[in-house]
């Protein structure tokens, strides 16, 4: 596969370019004329980068020349959703209000990393706004749209960051999860995702959204890019309170460790009641293949409504709380589909939100019961596929009910309580995407990871392209 | 139901829209207050769902996020 081809891999970029194959520059300016002429329907970059691209290439270009070792993703390109610092640009974080922030004075702690790893930065990516968002509408910079599927919804938050990967734009790109903004637009658009576990990855210098449940993590195509960007952007970091003095722990040495080692759960009841038919077959297939090779057992876990009411009233009163100044101030410039949430999650009592931290340690508590027993979860990253945009209900189960806090309905347990979770495709060329979860114990990204890789050698997770894409 | 008035006043989250807005110093347009609403009665519902897993009196996760910083290094 070319290198400066759409579909080319971070590891293949990366190899052609310190094979000398390829030169950075050349990969960098393919990637901008992909951008100017397509993004326009996709909608995912709300800044590109440009001249910072540019020089980041040319730079790249003139360490090879000179003999100087390259990062690990060197001359890769990439993008990042538009809450994490880039410096010379204002935070959006998706709204309007923060366009009058000033410039950001320096990266993200994640940006960072993948300069120093030789990456090269190509823009700020769309998302819903303040992160308060499954779908990937905005009413202040549009919507992001499936590039699966142009009339359908990317998912959101991270909605640009999944668009742009299924795009074939970037290989890679940086997200964030609260409820399941990285997991849910990895199902609508047919990509790789890793939340990880709650302070492996630095937050620092991305604007937040509810600090007690912030996660932030790359997508890619493939599971291979998907470790190389986590191992690339590990490592403890004082800026950010959360993170955790832990020691890097490469996932890429164990991606072809395989699953025969493992048992693996497939939650029932409350999972498949709420789960429609594309992700209970996407399930069924993803475990017919899992069983192959591992010990499948069902799981059942008790108590997981009571876990996802604690991650929405938690999600609801720190959020509304963070953007107290703005709703008093500047109430008329939230988008509409934000702003009576934000209102409402400010006038929570305390007690309701005290008693979701309780109840979300104790759900904590049964799941980790839960993996005394089995190695992995498997779940549905979504309930159903990408809705159209502007859609506001849908059926479940015979049962119609209201979109928006539905479709991240499967997520929300687990990044309530922290634990890393991999998102694969499981979809047929030119069908509509969807994700399957798969969830670890806290600090074992490394095993979800190489599940995924087992996967994508059976051959069944699969990052297809668009169908336009395709056919082109 | 008070026929003269749609917001329903004898159920509490309206006298609590008036009265906690109020008190945190936001001012909820009329035209947002069903939208408030809405949210409020979801959140009434979740609080219902937190009851299938009660903690116990010992089980404590107050702070969401609270480390202190390690002292500078000329201290330690």
């Amino acid at each position: 596969m070319s290198a400066t081809g759409p579909r080319a891999s971070a590891a293949e970029i990366a190899a052609a370019v310190a094979e000398g194959r390829v030169t950075a520059a050349d990969v960098t300016e393919a990637a901008l004329a992909r951008i100017a002429t397509e993004d326009k329907t996709v909608n995912a970059f709300t800044a590109v980068t440009q001249e910072r691209a540019r020089a980041e290439a040319a730079a790249i270009d003139a360490a090879r020349a000179a003999g100087r070792p390259l990062g690990p993703v060197a001359g890769v390109p990439y993008a990042v959703k538009n809450l994490f610092d880039v410096a010379g640009l204002a935070t959006r974080a998706g709204a309007r209000i923060n366009r009058d922030h000033p410039p950001a004075a320096r990266d993200a702690a994640l940006v960072r990393r993948l300069h120093a790893a030789g990456a090269v930065l190509l823009g700020a990516l769309n998302m819903g706004e303040y992160a308060y968002d499954f779908t990937g509408e905005n009413a202040h910079d549009g919507a992001c749209r499936n590039p699966h599927a142009p009339g359908r919804m990317t998912g959101g938050s991270s909605s640009g960051s999944g668009a742009a990967v299924a795009a074939g734009f970037v290989p890679l790109t940086l997200g964030s999860d609260t409820n399941g903004s990285l997991r849910v637009p990895a199902s609508l658009c047919g990509v790789y995702s890793l939340k990880p576990s709650y302070g492996r990855l630095s937050r620092a210098g991305s604007f937040p959204f509810v600090d007690s449940l912030d996660h932030v993590g790359p997508l890619a195509r493939s599971a291979a890019d998907l470790a190389a960007a986590y191992d690339a952007l590990q490592g403890h970091d004082p800026d950010d309170h959360a993170s955790v003095p832990r020691a890097a722990e490469p996932a890429t040495p164990a991606l072809g460790d395989g699953i025969a080692s493992l048992t693996i759960g497939i939650p029932d009841g409350w999972f498949e009641a709420h789960a429609a038919e594309p992700a209970r077959a996407a399930l069924a297939r993803t475990a017919d293949a899992l069983g192959t090779a591992a010990r499948l057992r069902p799981v059942t876990l008790e108590g997981v409504e009571a876990g996802r009411a604690a991650a929405y009233l938690i999600t609801n009163a720190e959020s509304a709380a963070l953007h107290l100044p703005r709703l008093r101030s500047r109430l008329a410039e939230f988008d509409p589909d934000t702003r009576d949430r934000f209102l409402a999650g400010a006038l929570l009592p305390a007690a309701w939100v005290t008693e979701a931290q309780r109840v979300r340690r104790r759900w904590l508590g049964r799941v980790l019961r839960a993996f005394e027993t089995v190695d992995l979860l498997v779940v549905p990253a979504t309930p159903f596929t990408a809705p159209e945009i502007g859609q506001r209900r849908i059926e479940i189960g015979g049962r119609e009910v209201l979109l928006r806090p539905n479709l991240g309905l499967l997520a929300q347990p687990f990044s309530c309580i922290g634990l890393p979770v991999v998102t694969v495709p499981v979809f047929e060329p030119g069908a509509l995407p969807i994700g399957i979860q798969l969830v670890a114990p806290p600090w074992r990204e490394a095993r979800a990871l190489a599940a995924a890789a087992w996967l994508e050698g059976a051959g069944l997770a699969t990052a297809h392209p668009p169908p336009a894409a395709a056919a082109a | 139901m008070n026929e003269t008035d749609p917001r329903a006043p004898e159920d509490p989250l309206d006298a609590h829209i008036d009265t906690a807005s109020a008190l945190v110093g936001l001012s909820i347009p009329e035209e947002h207050r069903a939208g408030v609403r809405a949210f409020l009665e979801v959140a009434r519902q979740m609080e219902a769902a937190l009851a299938a897993l009660p903690p116990e009196d010992t089980e404590l996760a107050l702070a969401p996020v609270y480390r202190l910083p390690e002292p500078p290094e000329a201290e330690t």
